[in-house]
């Protein structure tokens, strides 16, 4: 007779504890392997877990109402010894993976004999492969192995011209949700039988880069901007400049204000811009463009119409020099173009900031002074920053320092 | 009928003596007595003149071989244990290994070398020297694990014209039956695939392949195949074997009866590390004996060296990391 212990099995992506609600058969009953014995509540839903094996429920070690880790033991099943040692063999639980080398190299330490014999059978010399518990669903972060890649993974890889990011969606059936050549292979086979277009090396560009800028937290702050001002300024301007050169021209001035929430953390260092160069997007075929107005601190609005035409022109027929792009602080995106009214933009990699502007509606506004709501024409400003850098304080008073330029466009 | 290891090693002598009149075996009681282990019974008789006592020197054994190889002979010498060689490792390694690269003249001896442990053999019965040997450019050093493999590689090694260090294992003399003796057989320098398997490759050679043969088996009742490469000849290393089967696997597991610090397992580790990095799933493993002296008591000698359960044990380690 031995003892099975009744282990907390891991019951979904990133479920570490869960509280017992029910025991569904009481201590001293016979259950089978894989029957239903302790009801459980996760923060998502309520399941059960399982007997791991056939026998009669010995004990039980938990309260109802109380919550246990991932990997506790609940209570245990008693049963012979066969039929624990060849269910164990079919039980993953993260504590049985762990704990396994452990018994190994004890095992190497007994003295053996002189002629080969087999080593005797037991629960936990048996071997293991760990699975997820939950088919389809990829392990856990936690579980250790999940993030290996071997040589010949990476081997593969790169011969296939894939990246980490692109297999982020395969479960690993390997040690501890390890992704293995067997996993690999087969995704790929799948892969084979979806239809498959090319995607242009634009969109291959963009994505690279956008996966670089998310290895960063990021968060964003709004506000409403209120455009009156700026259009009737606007109105009396030739040429007239789009309501982008308007943030691009407020964003500069900000920041020759306050270089420092626009510098990169390296490190522990905060690397501050040489000079206050902006970027603004461009929608190209498939992907976005970035080129860069140089030195906006030190130009007007007014002086800035010739050369964004000029570059909102090139960069829609894909003909931008090369120095016109690269080097800026700081980004202006203007998808009020699209019909968005906000949106969270992601800064480029290389930037802490980018600064959105979403379409301009006619909105009631409260004015205080008569007591009535009164017709604005307001857009929404939204603020994406590196929050390593700056926090939703710093990124807030830059915010209100380019909507106070904006509503007043004389100083732009 | 069923032939030992240690009677195809006989038969090859007798074989090698018979057909080429230049071959003769010298060492200590090989003559009358046998040999120490009957390696040589019979054939003094069957051979007069041709199978020679030798005095207890190692150092003139091997010296006067070089010799007899200048002068045109074939000389097998017997030592006792490998642990003696090492009382005429200068002429071996020095005079017989260099002596074609300095002056062009062959020095085809063979050294027959009874190696390994067996229990109560102590420090000085039991040493396993191939890979002390394989350091040194010159020479051919040849690891038989089955009774075939005995007496083919014995009649090649005599038939090279390289000085050849033949590493018998003691317990595999009467442990080790075969029904017949092989016709043809693979040539000196290549590996053999004793098992075939696709989770992961053990690379090992001599007694040690049976040993992992038995571990193979054991683990193959909980579903995993693992291949066991012998490597027949420990140099040269058949490197192609090996890594074409690291492609199959991706795991590696080098098994040796050696002491750990720089022997057949580091050597083969470090090729396939180097050549065939991106076929690895897992860092490669190597079980050797404990880095000790072997010991005499029985109890301490039976975890001294790799057993099928050590390697059972280092196998699951393996496909676990």
């Amino acid at each position: 007779m031995s003892l099975t212990p009744i282990i907390m099995p891991q019951l979904g992506e990133s479920i570490a504890e869960a509280t017992i609600i029910d025991l569904l058969v009481p201590q001293g009953e016979s259950v089978t392997a894989g029957q239903d014995i302790i009801e459980v509540e996760t923060q998502k839903a309520t399941m059960n877990v399982t007997a791991p094996c056939d026998g009669v429920i010995d004990a039980y070690i938990v309260e109802i109402g109380e919550s246990y880790a991932v990997g506790d033991v609940l209570g245990q099943v008693e049963s012979d010894a066969v039929s624990a040692q060849s269910d164990q063999t079919s039980a993953p639980t993260a504590s049985q993976a762990t704990s396994q080398p452990k018994q190994s190299r004890q095992e190497s330490k007994q003295p053996g004999s002189k002629q080969p014999t087999p080593a005797p059978a037991s629960a936990e010399s048996s071997f293991s492969v760990v699975k997820p518990t939950i088919k389809g669903l990829p392990v856990p972060a936690h579980f250790v192995g999940a993030q290996y890649m071997s040589p010949r993974m990476k081997a593969r890889m790169y011969e296939l011209g894939l990246r980490e990011a692109d297999l982020a969606g395969i479960a690993g059936s390997g040690a501890g949700g390890r992704l293995t050549i067997q996993d690999f292979e087969k995704f790929l086979t799948q892969l084979e039988q979806a239809r498959l277009t090319q995607a242009s090396s634009m969109r291959v560009a963009v994505a690279d880069a956008m996966r670089r800028s998310w290895t960063r937290p990021l968060a964003t702050v709004g506000t409403p901007v209120k455009l009156d001002p700026l259009l009737s300024h606007r109105a009396k301007l030739n040429p007239k400049p789009g309501p982008a050169l308007f943030a691009i021209r407020a964003l500069a001035i900000a920041l020759s204000e306050n270089s420092a929430t626009a510098g990169r953390l390296i490190g522990n260092k905060i690397a501050h811009p040489a000079s206050i160069d902006i970027g603004f997007a461009v929608e190209a075929e498939d992907g976005v463009l970035v080129p860069v107005i140089r030195n906006a601190d030190n130009t007007s609005v007014t002086s800035m119409v010739e050369t964004y035409n000029n570059l909102v022109n090139s960069a829609r027929l894909r003909k931008l020099p090369a120095n016109a792009t690269g080097g800026s602080i700081a980004t202006v995106t203007n998808f009020g173009t699209f019909g968005l009214t906000w949106a969270t933009p992601i800064p480029l990699p290389e930037q802490t900031l980018v600064l959105g502007l979403g379409a301009g509606r006619k909105v009631p506004f409260w004015d205080e002074s008569t007591s009535s709501f009164v017709p604005v024409t307001e857009a929404q400003l939204t603020l994406s920053f590196d929050h390593r850098v700056l926090d939703g304080g710093a990124a807030g008073r830059l915010l209100t320092r380019i909507n106070e330029l904006m509503t007043h466009p004389q100083q732009l | 009928m069923s032939i030992t290891y240690l009677e195809a090693i006989r038969e090859a002598q007798a074989y090698l003596l018979k057909n080429d009149p230049s071959v003769y075996i010298y060492g200590q009681d090989v003559g009358a007595f046998g040999g120490a282990f009957k390696a040589t019974k019979n054939l003094a008789a069957e051979f007069p003149g041709r199978v020679i006592d030798a005095p207890i020197s190692e150092d003139a054994m091997i010296g006067s071989a070089v010799g007899a190889a200048i002068e045109g002979l074939r000389p097998i010498i017997e030592v006792q244990f490998a642990d003696f060689s090492t009382v005429g490792f200068n002429q071996m390694v020095n005079q017989a290994a260099t002596l074609f690269w300095r002056t062009e003249v062959p020095c085809p001896i063979t050294l027959r070398l009874p190696s390994g442990g067996t229990s109560g053999g102590g420090p000085f019965h039991s040493q396993c020297l191939e890979s002390i040997y394989a350091h040194f450019p010159g020479l051919i050093v040849c690891t038989p694990a089955t009774v075939e493999d005995a007496y083919s590689m014995l009649i090649e090694s005599v038939t090279l014209d390289d000085p050849v260090v033949f590493c018998e294992h003691k317990y595999l003399y009467f442990h080790l039956k075969a029904e017949s003796l092989p016709q043809e057989a693979l040539p000196i320098g290549k590996a053999r695939i004793a098992r075939e398997g696709r989770d992961m490759t053990i690379v090992t050679y001599s007694a040690m392949v049976h040993e992992c043969l038995e571990a193979a088996k054991e683990m193959a009742q909980d579903g995993i195949q693992i291949e066991v490469v012998d490597l027949r000849t420990v140099k040269p290393i058949d490197t192609d074997t090996i890594i074409a089967s690291v492609a199959r696997t991706g795991r590696l597991l080098c098994v040796a009866e050696e002491w750990p610090w720089g022997g057949v397992n580091a050597e083969v580790i470090s090729r396939v590390v180097a050549e065939g990095f991106n076929l690895l799933d897992a860092p490669p493993q190597r079980i050797n004996a404990k880095d000790t002296p072997v010991p005499y008591h029985p109890r301490l000698w039976s975890v001294h060296r790799p057993t099928a359960q050590s390697i059972v044990a280092a196998s699951r380690h393996l496909l676990r990391i």
